[in-house]
């Protein structure tokens, strides 16, 4: 039981890591970003590639595979975002969404191209591959650290929110972009250093997630259903709510598993559909 | 009705039964790439139309398509029904989920309308691939039926050549009618068709009920096409080829979608067989063509005053 409320926890906890990225980029863009999913992907076989170059499978060299990993697809993003993304802010949202698919078909093809179809699986670090003893139960090492690791990336990003200049203008641009823009800031640095910050989160979350399970690239449209569903749960752009909405999800999966195998998965999309119909009754009879 | 309109019914007509009496005369495996662009072309039909005419972007199209598929392939496969009725019942169970979902989703728009789209085609697809008591699961439901009847591959395409243009003339007679400019103006300005007395949601799930019962009908013939179901068929993948088509083919013309459809497939095919890369193609000809011809390869035809039959907007209506 414990184990599984931990499961649940550390799995929500890599959701609210991904789906973070998504609704920061949407809330300040108004892009939905459909590769989210492909650069959590891309931050698994980065971290794959890149932790036998660092050293095998210590920690040290497991953290900086995690940590180069995220800042590879970051940078991937800025460029993304530089050279394609700046060009249609403002089009029709079918174009903004379409734009996003290419890049999920290119880098599937890449990933492919590079490290094959199969399955591959990243080693946990050997020190943290144990279990810790807590009561009677034991709990998986590696998913206590993953999930600590989860909170401080929390903490770094709500000091941020809060108390830096950044965080204000970023806060001020999701309530109202022209205003900021009225004001004399610079929209397009801050619309391309949210969006690499938010691949950079895809990035981590998929590096330290990683060793979880098989990776493979149909990974990048399960992960991005999840995070849609997380995001549309919390309501797109604010990340309290994908928090609150990441967590539970981890847990009605990691629950689920026991209680209901056949239909958690079922439950968590009502959940959405019913979250998406409810929110909907309290607005006009159309709203635009 | 003016003689422009008469005369390209009579030119579709032409067309289509060519192309039919043509999939007689080709070789099997050119005929089995034509159904599958045949049926690929319908099913991008239907998601253009909504897309297009109805303004409304869904991220869950395959749900019908998938239904459509298990429709038939369960009323055959379990419950033994004989072949012609299961084959009316997986359009008609499309359409089933498509009046279900599409009352959910037109009290939304926009992104949400896309995320409760998605959400729905997800459960159709979890529903598929758990329930494997039924639907056999991952293993999906095989050898329950001679793919295509039995039909050799050559007639077999001409028949799906046949209900395809059937249908995609369906979809035209509908854009040009009265209800398909209702759709058309809730789809632009849905607070001025709301003053001119329309309800936008009750025509918005008329939209959404026609193009789930064409995708249906799309999804039945693949079953059949194929011979078996795969909870896949409902799946994000089936959805995001469809989205691609409509785009590559073009967001503003009726046939956007057939054209999409033949340039998609044929790249997968081909591409594919020629250097492994194919999606890598297919993605960076999404970028060119957004930031290059947004409106796609009929936008373009459009421009070079090669189609007549592009999209009537505000100002040139027939």
């Amino acid at each position: 039981m414990a184990a599984q409320l931990l499961n649940g926890l550390t799995e929500g906890m890599m959701l609210f890591l991904i789906a973070s990225g998504l609704t920061l980029i949407f809330g300040i863009t108004r892009i939905v970003n459909f590769a989210h999913g492909s650069l959590y992907m891309l931050g698994a076989f980065l971290a794959y590639h890149l932790m036998p170059m660092l050293g095998g499978s210590t920690v040290a060299s497991f953290a900086s595979a995690v940590l180069l990993s995220a800042i590879l697809v970051g940078l991937l993003g800025l460029v993304f975002e530089v050279l394609i993304l700046r060009r249609i802010y403002g089009a029709d949202d079918l174009l903004q969404l379409i734009i996003t698919l290419a890049l999920v078909l290119i880098l599937r093809d890449v990933v492919k191209a590079i490290w094959g179809a199969n399955d591959i699986s990243v080693p946990m670090p050997a020190s943290l591959s144990g279990a810790l003893q807590i009561g009677g139960t034991f709990l998986p090492l590696f998913q206590i650290v993953a999930f600590a690791v989860g909170l401080v990336v929390i903490t770094l990003m709500v000091s941020i929110m809060r108390f830096t200049r950044a965080g204000v203008l970023l806060r001020a641009a999701t309530d109202d972009r022209g205003m900021v823009a009225l004001l004399g800031i610079n929209q397009a640095w801050i619309f391309s250093s949210v969006f690499a910050v938010g691949c950079f989160l895809a990035g981590l979350a998929g590096a330290l997630a990683a060793p979880f399970g098989n990776v493979n690239y149909l990974l990048d449209t399960n992960i991005i259903v999840m995070a849609f569903v997380v995001v549309v749960i919390g309501g797109l752009g604010s990340l309290s709510g994908a928090l609150i909405a990441a967590l539970s999800v981890g847990m009605v999966k990691g629950l689920g598993v026991i209680y209901f195998p056949r239909l958690s998965t079922v439950l968590i999309f009502l959940i959405m559909a019913a979250v998406l119909v409810i929110r909907s009754l309290g607005r006009g009879a159309i709203s635009k | 009705m003016s003689f422009e309109h008469v005369q390209s019914r009579w030119l579709f007509a032409a067309v289509s039964l060519g192309l039919a009496v043509a999939m007689l005369m080709l070789g099997p495996g050119i005929a089995l790439l034509a159904t599958e662009v045949a049926i690929m072309a319908l099913f991008a039909s239907s998601l253009g139309f909504l897309i297009n005419y109805g303004g409304m972007v869904s991220f869950g199209h395959a749900a019908y398509f998938g239904l459509g598929a298990y429709g038939f392939a369960l009323a055959a496969a379990k419950l033994g029904l004989p072949l012609w009725l299961a084959v009316v019942l997986g359009p008609l169970t499309a359409a089933l989920g498509a009046v279900l979902f599409g009352a959910l989703c037109v009290r939304l728009t926009h992104i949400y309308f896309a995320m409760l789209t998605l959400a729905c085609s997800e459960i159709v697809f979890t529903v598929l691939f758990q329930a494997y008591d039924y639907t056999g699961g991952d293993n999906g439901l095989t050898n329950f039926m001679a793919p295509r009847f039995g039909l050799s591959p050559q007639i077999y395409a001409a028949l799906t050549v046949a209900i395809v243009a059937l249908c995609i003339a369906f979809l035209a007679r509908i854009v040009r009618s009265p209800l398909g400019l209702a759709i058309q103006a809730v789809g632009e300005e849905p607070h001025r068709a709301a003053a001119l007395g329309f309800s936008p949601r009750l025509v918005q799930l008329v939209a959404c009920v026609i193009a789930g019962t064409l995708a249906g009908i799309a999804g039945t013939m693949y079953s059949v096409f194929q011979g078996n179901a795969f909870p896949d068929y409902a799946g994000v993948g089936i959805t995001i080829d469809a989205l691609v088509m409509v785009v590559i083919g073009g967001v503003k013309g009726f046939y956007g979608g057939v054209f999409g459809a033949i340039i998609y497939v044929l790249l997968k095919t081909f591409v594919s067989r020629a250097f492994t890369h194919w999606e890598l193609v297919i993605g960076l000809i999404l970028i060119a063509v957004v930031l290059i011809f947004p409106t796609g390869i009929a936008g373009l035809l459009q421009k070079l005053g090669l189609s007549r039959t592009a999209r009537p907007s505000g100002e040139q209506h027939p």
